[in-house]
């Protein structure tokens, strides 16, 4: 094709790159994930590691899946030798090895880090022996949860039936501003619990966990329905047991059914980091005036000019981007059609998102 | 697609073609953006009322209303009327291409396309015709039936170039800068291929994703029209261009099998005998004008059961 239907673009002067974060709101309210839907949101596997949630019945097409809960018990543990039999000892170390090589590494002797209360591992500290893992989906965390918006609220009163009526909440308040860099899946901020309704904590604003940003894991201290507490909660609809009575005797299916039953709310939200590719489609007064639009022509003569001094006229659609060889890799379409004539110069932003 | 929202400021829908993720998922570097070009593939310029009572300000003001689509992904399917420049804003007379059907052997067939014979049997011969042929009335070839087998005798099509309008004679001479002498032939390459007049297969640029065929052509099929006279064999009116000349040859698959015949196309009558049949198009653009003409075409194999 003629070279009057392309205009080279120049690199240097009509093409920039550009990066922009955008970032989505994600408000999940706990009855979906503690009762809308019963259980057929929740999907539990014969493995028994891990628990799925999904915003909908899992057998429907509509559904999509949001996080998966899971718990491990450290082999550094205080509860670690009293897990029995039925309380999967073996699953649970595996999860938390699997867990922490993963998000905190290895020290110099290769062998597994703990993960660290104050991410401070040099200065050792207390760290988190028994956790409970919230892995968050891909679509929902995209390319990283945003620092300093995640909020986590769990119900705390004491009774099993009645958990909502106190409350406290969890946050990476400090996210924003004050993060780790020392996790080999990126940078993670310290979770800190305060009151919410009720004051259910025996102090405000404790740690009581990590949040990796970029993978999308929130790794809460199995303390924060416990020792935390001024009062610990029931874990169980049918008896007395609490979380630390689960972690040693059921299974993580049983322990993941127990926290879901307690979470109230859990919001924040997400990062997309869109590399654009800006194109300066730069029309001169002189250029793109006449059309191939069979509908130009009326016979051979051009139908938006009766005389030869009037200036011819066309209208602009669509932006079309051609590599060397004419072959078009990219479309733009105008939302309505753009009036182009020998006294009008334009120059049409065309933005490509990868 | 749907339209887009043109009730605010313009905005713009960028995506890429499904060529360009192929080229990126390549990952050889070949996805690169070095040149734009733009279309009006919406526009209906018969809506240009140059007559409008309330003046000139409303003369496009329909055309101005016209609503987008969204952006196709289907490279081919995108920027098929592309706007183009010239050097000269006095242009009052854009040529164009005509199917020239002013002689027999170019006329469509009575049907109101040209017909591609895809194998012998449906030609038939002169000295033998069989009772499946379409080709022949007793010793005639049929008006508009390219043979597309043997790619002799029959019918080829004809495009003239250049300023079909009474108002200007045909002893002006065109503008050596509006005069094609290469065109863009595409045809889907699983239904046909281009032939010279004489019967000699063009080989192809390319073949897109869609299987579409590009041929690019000239001299071999291009000729210069150097009849300026007001004869009846000529199409354009005014000053003349060039010509394009050429045959269709049927696919192999065509020729042999029925199965696209099945899938893609129906039966009928033609001259009388009960046919199978694909309808489809050929396209011819002109290299510096970009004018193009889309010619009806129906590919027929004799039911020979």
């Amino acid at each position: 094709m003629a070279e009057s239907f392309y205009k080279s673009l120049d690199i240097g002067k009509d093409v920039v790159s550009t990066r922009t974060l955008l970032h989505e709101a994600i408000p999940l309210t706990g009855t979906i994930i503690s009762g809308t839907y019963g259980v057929a949101n929740i999907k539990s596997y014969a493995h028994g590691m891990f628990q799925s949630v999904y915003d909908y019945p899992y057998l429907s097409s509509s559904a999509n899946y949001i996080f998966d809960i899971t718990t491990g018990v450290g082999a550094n543990s205080a509860i670690h030798a009293s897990v029995n039999a039925s309380g999967q000892k073996s699953k649970k170390l595996n999860i938390y090895n699997q867990m922490a090589q993963v998000l905190m590494g290895y020290d110099h002797l290769g062998a597994i880090q703990r993960f660290d209360e104050d991410g401070d591992i040099l200065a050792g500290g207390n760290k988190l022996d028994n956790v409970i893992f919230l892995n968050f989906s891909r679509l929902l965390t995209k390319d990283e949860i945003k620092k300093g918006t995640f909020s986590l609220k769990l119900g705390a009163n004491a009774a099993y039936a009645t958990p909502m009526t106190k409350l406290l909440e969890i946050t990476d308040a400090s996210g924003s501003s004050g993060f780790l860099v020392n996790s080999p899946v990126g940078e993670y901020g310290i979770l800190f619990a305060k009151q919410s309704t009720g004051n259910p904590l025996a102090a405000t604003n404790v740690k009581c966990g990590l949040l990796f940003y970029q993978a999308g894991i929130c790794a809460l201290t199995s303390s924060v329905l416990q020792q935390l507490l001024t009062t610990p909660v029931s874990a169980s609809a049918t008896g007395t047991a609490t979380f630390s009575d689960l972690l040693t005797g059921s299974t993580i299916d049983t322990f993941a059914n127990s926290f879901r039953h307690r979470i109230n709310n859990l919001q924040f939200n997400n990062t997309v980091e869109l590399n654009s590719s800006v194109y300066f489609c730069r029309v001169n007064h002189n250029e793109y005036n006449y059309s191939t639009n069979p509908t130009y022509l009326s016979g051979s003569k051009i139908r938006v000019k009766t005389q030869t001094s009037d200036l011819p006229v066309s209208y602009i659609t669509t932006v079309g981007l051609y590599n060397d060889n004419n072959e078009l890799l990219a479309t733009a379409k105008l939302s309505e059609p753009l009036k182009k004539s020998s006294d009008t110069e334009f120059t049409i932003r065309v933005r490509l998102d990868y | 697609m749907g339209f887009l929202d043109n009730s605010g400021d313009i905005i713009l829908d960028a995506v890429l073609t499904d060529h360009g993720r192929k080229l990126l998922a390549k990952g050889d570097g070949s996805f690169q953006i070095t040149k734009f070009a733009l279309a009006d593939d919406e526009i209906n310029y018969t809506l240009y009322n140059n007559a409008h009572p309330s003046g000139s300000a409303y003369y496009d003001i329909e055309i101005l209303q016209t609503p987008v689509l969204e952006a196709f992904t289907d490279n081919a399917g995108s920027l098929k009327t592309k706007l183009i420049s010239y050097n000269s804003m006095n242009l009052l007379y854009l040529p164009v291409i005509k199917l020239n059907q002013q002689t027999v052997a170019t006329k469509f067939h009575t049907s109101g396309s040209f017909i591609v014979a895809v194998d012998a049997e449906t030609e038939g011969t002169t000295n033998n015709n069989n009772q499946f042929a379409v080709g022949y009335n007793g010793t005639n070839p049929v008006q508009g039936v390219i043979f597309g087998e043997t790619l002799t005798d029959g019918s080829h099509i004809r495009l003239d170039q250049g300023i079909d309008s009474s108002e200007i004679t045909a002893r002006e001479t065109l503008d050596p800068d509006l005069i094609e002498d290469t065109y863009i032939i595409q045809i889907d390459n699983r239904l046909g291929k281009i032939a010279t007049t004489n019967g000699d297969m063009v080989p192809e640029d390319y073949i897109d994703d869609d299987n579409i065929a590009f041929y690019t052509v000239d001299i071999g099929l291009v000729s210069q029209i150097t009849d300026d006279s007001n004869s009846s064999k000529e199409a354009i009116e005014g000053p003349r261009g060039t010509r394009l000349e050429f045959k269709i040859a049927a696919s192999i698959n065509l020729s042999t099998s029925t199965f696209l015949f099945t899938k893609l196309g129906g039966e009928s009558v033609l001259e009388g005998k009960n046919v199978r049949h694909i309808d489809s198009i050929v396209r011819v653009t002109g290299m510096k004008t970009g004018y193009s003409v889309d010619i009806p075409v129906r590919f027929v194999k004799s039911k020979l059961s």
